[in-house]
């Protein structure tokens, strides 16, 4: 049994195990076969990190081949929308790797505008500045993933000496609060930064319980562990679907050092990101 | 920490929600906004059109509803709802049907507030009934009573229902809903023109493509309801910016 934070006793699984004598002889009686299943579920869950152009895998990290000073990860369909009208229209960008990986929750249909069908987080450097690095992330990465991707992409040694920002959006509903969410003005923007984490942020902090969750708290817990500077800037939106007025809400990030230099034209980029929304409409009958 | 408390709809928490009332009134999020105003002698409602699927024929996307128009086009009554699609055509149905029934058994047509309480009291049985699940959806219900006063209705999926001067409904309603606190003025709505120009401008601070994506209905007192067609509608528009511009004009000439 484990109290939650707002005092609320739930049965929680206990890590330290049972010593239940059944489960030890259930285990016992695994076949050969579910090995094999279970193989092979491992096999289809792997995170394999590419390079599109020659398809081969890459044998060291991204990171570790690609070393950089500033990296900045979308994570969300929004948040993707967000970085290609912003930022990458200004420059050219080469795309460095890929990461592909398969879960439950996959459906190419997203990402068929967004990111090449095959790959679901891509990986771009600046070509005037090598050492500027983009993710743009529109899939969802499971719980049993993420260590992979933070191994394949940070590696198991990162340098300290970079800045990383993660731009992704949540349901409104996520954010704990004591007023209703229809008094919220949503879309708005939170930050959650590690401890050498030294600038000050664009947006307010999260405030208590600042949980985030998914990858970027991945991101975010391997950045404070290895020391690393790093802030998320979480949007709180009450539509999860691509949205001018959510993306829009990124805006003041713009403002951050990590993305100064990198923008250039914002009128352009407002034009770029209409028409990012028109063709991914989704047309749905559901809702009136 | 709702997890336990919002599978069933007749459970309340021990904070006394009920999260399914409370998870229903996010299904009306998800529709497009609407706004109702409501004038001295005119009521008027606008909604954002969604663009339509190429092949999808229009004629059957139709979102402002008559519930019910007297023999001499008199009174009317007019609903606009927002959220889950199939549960607004279960309720627009029911509400006609009483409409008609009320109409039969005491020979007079309903009034606005008989019909709200109506369509109220249908989603509030269903808030309270086991195995079914909340309609997930809002109203906006204006129309004139026998004694000329016009009125806007809204109701929500709690079966709570309130009138109101003007509201909005749907995506970003707090946005349009604010826009209207301050703008919703004695003079805003002197006339009728201005009380149309009202609701237009309302939805044009959230519709993001501008007035080709507004579909507009009026009722003015004994006058038949009158849908806008889009020339009418575009020329509304280009009125507001008319005005915008003289207002920035004078502006700037005020400051130099």
């Amino acid at each position: 049994m484990a109290a939650t934070f707002f005092g609320e006793v739930v049965k929680a699984p206990c890590r330290a195990g049972t010593e239940d004598q059944e489960e030890e002889e259930d285990e016992r009686r695994e076949t050969a076969e579910d090995r094999e299943v279970r193989r092979q579920l491992a096999r289809k869950r792997e995170v394999r990190l590419f390079r599109r152009q020659t398809k081969t895998s890459l044998e060291v990290s991204l990171l570790e081949k690609y070393p950089c000073s500033k990296f900045i990860i979308a994570i969300g369909n929004n948040a993707v929308a967000f970085l290609s009208s912003f930022v990458m229209n200004s420059g050219v960008w080469e795309e460095v790797g890929c990461a592909k990986l398969w879960n439950e929750w996959c459906r190419t249909t997203d990402t068929v505008h967004l990111s090449p069908t095959d790959a679901f987080c891509v990986f771009y450097h600046l070509k005037s500045n090598p050492s500027v690095l983009l993710c743009q992330c529109s899939c969802y990465v499971a719980e049993d993933q993420q260590y992979q991707w933070l191994d394949k992409v940070f590696g198991s040694c990162p340098r300290r000496n970079m800045q990383v920002t993660v731009l992704t959006c949540r349901h409104v509903t996520d954010y704990k609060t004591a007023e209703s969410t229809s008094s919220l003005h949503s879309p708005f923007l939170k930050a959650l930064k590690t401890e050498n984490f030294k600038e000050p942020p664009c947006c307010s902090l999260l405030e208590q319980p600042n949980i985030v969750h998914d990858l970027p708290a991945a991101v975010l817990s391997y950045c404070q562990v290895w020391k690393i500077p790093a802030i998320l800037y979480l949007c709180y939106t009450d539509v999860m679907k691509l949205d001018l007025i959510t993306v829009g809400a990124f805006k003041p990030v713009l403002s951050s050092r990590s993305l100064k230099g990198l923008v250039k034209n914002i009128p352009q980029s407002t034009e770029i990101l209409k028409k990012l929304m028109t063709t991914n409409e989704i047309q749905s009958n559901i809702y009136t | 920490m709702a997890s336990r408390y919002d599978r069933a709809i007749t459970v309340f928490s021990p904070d006394g929600h009920l999260f399914q009332v409370e998870y229903a009134q996010e299904a009306v999020k998800k529709g497009s906004t609407a706004v109702g105003i409501r004038g001295t002698d005119i009521v008027v409602l606008g909604v954002e059109k969604k663009s339509v699927a190429k092949l999808q024929d229009e004629r059957t996307v139709r979102k402002i509803c008559a519930l019910d128009d007297h023999v001499c086009m008199a009174f009317a009554v007019l609903t606009l709802f927002k959220g889950l699609t199939a549960d607004a055509r279960v309720v627009i149905n029911r509400a006609r049907v009483e409409c008609q029934s009320h109409k039969l058994t005491v020979e007079d047509p309903v009034t606005v507030e008989y019909i709200t309480r109506f369509i109220a009291t249908l989603k509030q049985k269903y808030t309270q009934s086991n195995g079914r699940r909340p309609f997930g959806i809002s109203a906006l219900i204006v129309g004139f009573d026998d004694d000329g006063i016009p009125r806007l209705y809204q109701t929500d999926p709690s079966g709570t229902y309130h009138a109101w001067k003007a509201n909005a409904i749907g995506r970003s309603a707090k946005t349009v809903r604010e826009f209207l606190e301050k703008n919703y003025t004695e003079d805003a709505i002197a006339n009728d023109n201005e009380a149309i120009k009202l609701a237009i401008r309302a939805l044009l601070e959230v519709v993001q493509s501008g007035g080709k994506n507004v579909e507009l209905a009026i009722i003015r007192r004994n006058q038949p309801l009158k849908m806008f067609s889009a020339k009418e509608i575009e020329l509304q528009v280009a009125e507001i910016e008319k005005e915008k511009e003289e207002a920035e004009k004078k502006k700037s000439k005020k400051t130099t």
